[in-house]
């Protein structure tokens, strides 16, 4: 198997199938467009999704759903296109898509995720990309119950 | 916050450089031409927001904090 050198994980043996394309890179990051997602089950649910150019960064994630079981995708049909699906629907989660949301955890404050802005994966393709709504249901800084966090 | 009305075709000047036309008004939207010098960036608020939030992301963790972290998410 492959290995690569991860921020958190040390030397990392991974799958191919675990690598995932982000053709146009992440926002403020345009030239990461191959990430290696890493779950690991002493840090579950926390999602980590490695840059397989930069060691140093490593972004972490927990899945959407996690964050909030009600939550309703809604792709725009670019996007859809660039993840290789269907534009006649939304795709589902779990089934079609992993979608997750990115954490931020300032150094001071309670950890928040970007609801508005989520890491949509095609889990055939494993091709990837933040979906940024144009709506205004979630928001970019969704805080996380502050009373249940203990940094 | 200031507010102007505007119809389809006119503009309006933020300082001297950059020049905002309303160039068309639909049912849920309107459509902007926005003129303004090279080094003025223009980003749609929620990709700037995204963006920020990615850079706030990226930061350096310890091993204790995210040992921290995932625990808080496992209770």
């Amino acid at each position: 198997m492959p290995n690569t050198p991860t921020k958190y994980f040390g030397n990392l043996e991974y799958r191919n199938e675990d690598v995932i394309q982000f053709p146009s890179g992440i926002p403020a990051f345009e030239e990461e467009v191959s990430f290696l997602l890493v779950e690991a089950a002493d840090r579950a649910p926390l999602q980590f999704l490695q840059s397989m150019r930069q060691t140093s960064l490593c972004f972490l994630a927990l899945p959407i759903l996690v964050v909030d079981s009600k939550y309703r995708l809604e792709l725009s049909s670019e996007d859809l296109t660039s993840l290789g699906l269907a534009t006649d629907r939304q795709p589902s989660i779990g089934t079609d898509i992993e979608c997750m949301a990115v954490l931020v955890t300032p150094e001071t404050g309670p950890p928040s995720v970007n609801l508005l802005a989520p890491i949509v994966i095609n889990r055939r393709n494993r091709r990837g990309i933040q979906a940024i709504r144009a709506d205004l249901t979630y928001s970019h800084q969704f805080k996380l119950a502050a009373a249940a966090v203990c940094l | 916050m200031l507010v102007i009305r505007r119809r389809a075709g006119e503009t309006f000047l933020i300082g001297s450089d950059i020049q905002v036309e309303l160039l068309e008004v639909g049912s849920t939207q309107v459509k902007l031409g926005i003129t303004a010098p090279k080094n003025i960036p223009i980003l749609r608020k929620e990709v700037h927001d995204t963006r920020r939030q990615n850079e706030a992301a990226a930061r350096e963790m310890s091993t204790l904090e995210l040992a921290q972290l995932a625990r808080h998410f496992q209770k």
